[in-house]
């Protein structure tokens, strides 16, 4: 050790020396491609030949594709519905796991496994329940009296499946984080506040939430953010049918670059579609600062 | 260095420019196609053994992909690293022509085959601008598979396998409904599964019925031919009207293929390709084959893959051999007797010719009377010669009218809409 530090090699070189291997391969394999992408997307470009450019081309494009805006509106609702629906259900989850129970651990393992399952497994089993003559969710709507609809064949209702299904996976993942915040409030909040005599209601909404309300922010934002790239689940279950009713943006984005030769356009859809939830992550960065309490 | 240890060196050294001499004489050629089913993998197996026996100078490396076959071949071929020798499925074919990546097969084609000697539907789809750039693999057509038990409980006719017999539409919907059971308002059995599923078994039920979806040269689609609409209306019917039918969509997401629902006696008649046979002849039961019926005339369509080389690769002689061979009489025999695929020859379909494929083990009693069905009524499907866009635009635009109830109208003016967007491109 005496032999390195003589040859004055300072503290940084050593951070660096060591950061080297995932600096590299971020370089190589997420900042080079997306810069690349964002110049693509003025081009057209087939992956065979050489990319044109064609300047704003694909950006007009958009517009006046029906697909396009099919396709967006539907993440839009993806998203519109999941997020509010996830973060709801994780937070209770991650208050039920929050207790003092045996066997509690237990349960957080088995609420968190799902996201760590198999897309496809999980996509299978889905569309199992989801079968409208022998499937579990129509059989159990039919003890209720309701004939349960052609789930994933319904234009109407495979968006709301897929949705289910895919927020159920995703539940464990933000019910940790959850749980994480749940775990750092001090307890000397309640006490005093049960001394003072409020009730489980009163506690939540002005201790919990509030107290909560970083890890909230962190959640809501990844949360919108992991909406719109929505991909995987959705298409293994329905492969964006029917018709179009459940192809998101990034379908519609894959379908360009490998399917109809157009890797150009495919590159300007990512573009905007970062450019989106980069908007929208902006807005609530400043509407944070009106409710998180820091 | 003493006389010995120099006589050892040079010795090495001889020995080590003779392997590599050797070693260079000995190509490689590296082979990539889909996994239609581990019984395929198995058929190009052995197929590329005997190749490599024929040819002890060439040795092929078979990558099978699994999962989507485009997008790995795309950035093969973007990221240099294309394979020699490739499948390609008919509706890309004419997509890789047109970004010259294919390497052109014309002056070996014409040395050593004959292009007459391929069915014409093989040839129309091999021929681009009057230049081959891929070898036809098989033929691959849709057709009815029944179970045998099914029609003798109910002592229903089978459904013909001559041409010249076929059900017309009218006939065939009432022998579904002979065949669907109900009980206790739940139908336990389907007469027929299939016609919506797959684009082709629509498309062959179009030209049956003289329809016209396209104009001649294809600048225009004219889905709007009542000829068209009411064969879509016919296929719709069959769920809607007659009950014959359950969803396309319902059945698969169940996981089940149609060589299960027929197994199992879901239903009755199933509509699929020629590929089908492989694996329902192994199965338990009965299965017969039948011709589509018919509106006018017997029809039927085909996709199957070509066998194409890379522009890029460093090798073609020996690609070329390679591609040769795979489309060899002895090569399709293997995998024409299991069942997967159809001959793309025309001296396969004599009746000289059909003894040499014919398979009892797995080609149903009385197979020869179907033949003719292969060699005539098979049209060129159109989606070959259109960019991808438009095939999944029309499967689409479909699924909105089998299960969105959108009005045959719109339907239809839609379809002409887009595609046409699509094809002025």
């Amino acid at each position: 050790m005496k032999y390195f530090t003589r040859l004055k090699y300072s503290d940084s070189f050593w951070a660096l020396l060591f950061l080297s291997p995932n600096l590299i391969l971020f370089l190589m394999f997420t900042l080079v491609p997306v810069l690349a992408s964002f110049g693509f997307s003025f081009t057209e470009w087939d992956l065979l030949r050489d990319p044109t450019w064609i300047g704003l081309g694909n950006f007009k494009e958009m517009f006046s594709d029906r697909i396009f805006r099919q396709v967006m509106g539907n993440t839009l609702y993806y998203s519109l519905v999941s997020v509010p629906l996830g973060v709801a259900f994780s937070l209770l989850l991650a208050i039920l796991v929050n207790q003092k129970l045996r066997g509690v651990k237990f349960y957080r393992a088995i609420y968190f496994l799902p996201v760590i399952s198999s897309t496809v497994a999980v996509a299978i089993v889905w569309q199992w329940i989801y079968n409208p003559e022998f499937g579990l969710l129509n059989y159990f709507l039919e003890f209720v009296g309701i004939k349960g609809p052609n789930w994933l064949g319904s234009t109407k209702w495979a968006m709301p499946a897929v949705i289910i299904a895919s927020t159920w996976k995703g539940l464990g993942y933000n019910m940790l984080l959850f749980l994480a915040g749940l775990q750092g409030i001090p307890e000397m909040y309640y006490e005093s506040a049960e001394i003072d005599g409020a009730t489980r209601m009163r506690k939540f909404f002005h201790i919990t939430l509030p107290l909560l309300s970083p890890t909230m922010f962190f959640v809501v934002v990844m949360s919108i953010i992991g909406s719109f790239q929505v991909f995987d689940l959705v298409f293994v279950m329905t492969e964006g049918g029917p018709g179009r009713a459940t192809s998101v943006l990034v379908h519609y984005l894959y379908q360009s670059a490998f399917e109809y030769f157009q890797m150009g356009y495919a590159s300007a859809i990512a573009w905007v579609l970062f450019f989106i939830v980069f908007g929208l992550t902006l807005i609530q960065l400043k509407w944070s600062k009106q409710w998180v309490q820091y | 260095m003493s006389k010995r240890n120099l006589m050892l060196v040079v010795v090495l050294f001889a020995l080590l420019v003779a392997s590599n001499i050797a070693a260079a004489q000995v190509v490689t050629l590296r082979f990539t196609g889909w996994e239609a089913s581990p019984l395929e993998t198995a058929s190009v197996q052995r197929g590329l053994e005997r190749f490599m026996e024929l040819n002890p100078n060439i040795k092929v490396d078979y990558t099978p992909v699994a999962g989507e076959y485009n997008p790995k071949i795309l950035t093969m071929i973007a990221g240099g690293t294309a394979p020699d020798v490739f499948f390609i499925g008919s509706r890309s074919y004419r997509d890789f022509v047109a970004r010259d990546v294919l390497l052109d097969l014309t002056p070996y084609f014409e040395a050593e085959l004959e292009l007459s000697d391929f069915i014409p539907s093989e040839q129309l789809k091999m021929l681009v601008d009057d230049k081959i750039y891929g070898v036809s693999s098989c033929t691959v057509v849709s057709q009815i598979y029944y179970n045998k038990d099914l029609f003798d409980q109910a002592g229903v006719p089978y459904p013909p396998a001559d041409p010249a017999e076929a059900w017309t539409w009218d006939e065939f919907v009432e022998v579904a409904k002979k065949m669907t059971v109900v009980e206790d308002g739940k139908v336990v059995q389907y007469g027929v599964h299939g016609f919506d599923a797959n684009l082709q078994n629509i498309v062959a039920m179009i030209f049956s019925n003289e329809g016209q979806m396209f104009s001649e040269d294809l600048t225009e689609a004219t889905f709007d031919d009542p000829a068209v609409i009411e064969v879509l209306q016919s296929i719709l019917d069959l769920r809607t009207v007659h009950g014959v039918a359950s969803s396309a969509r319902f059945l698969e997401q169940a996981g089940m293929s149609s060589a299960h629902m027929l197994a199992t006696g879901r239903v009755a008649m199933v509509v699929d390709g020629t590929w089908a046979l492989q694996e329902l002849s192994q199965m338990d039961f009965e299965v017969g084959i039948g011709v589509l019926p018919i509106f006018k005339k017997p029809a039927t369509t085909d996709i199957a893959h070509l066998h194409v080389a890379s522009k890029a690769t460093k090798h073609p002689e020996e690609a070329w051999k390679l591609l040769s061979f795979l489309s060899s009489e002895w090569y399709q025999t293997d995998l024409v007797s299991a069942g997967l695929w159809m001959p793309n020859r025309t001296a396969m379909y004599t009746e000289e010719g059909s003894k040499s494929w014919i398979n009892p083990d797995v080609h149903p009693e009385g197979y020869e009377a179907i033949l003719p069905f292969y060699t005539d009524a098979i049209q060129p499907y159109p989606f070959l010669f259109l960019p991808q866009k438009a095939e999944d635009l029309t499967n689409e635009i479909l699924e909105y009218f089998w299960y969105d109830n959108w009005p045959i109208e719109k339907v239809v003016e839609t379809l002409n809409k887009e595609i046409n967007a699509v094809i002025s491109k």
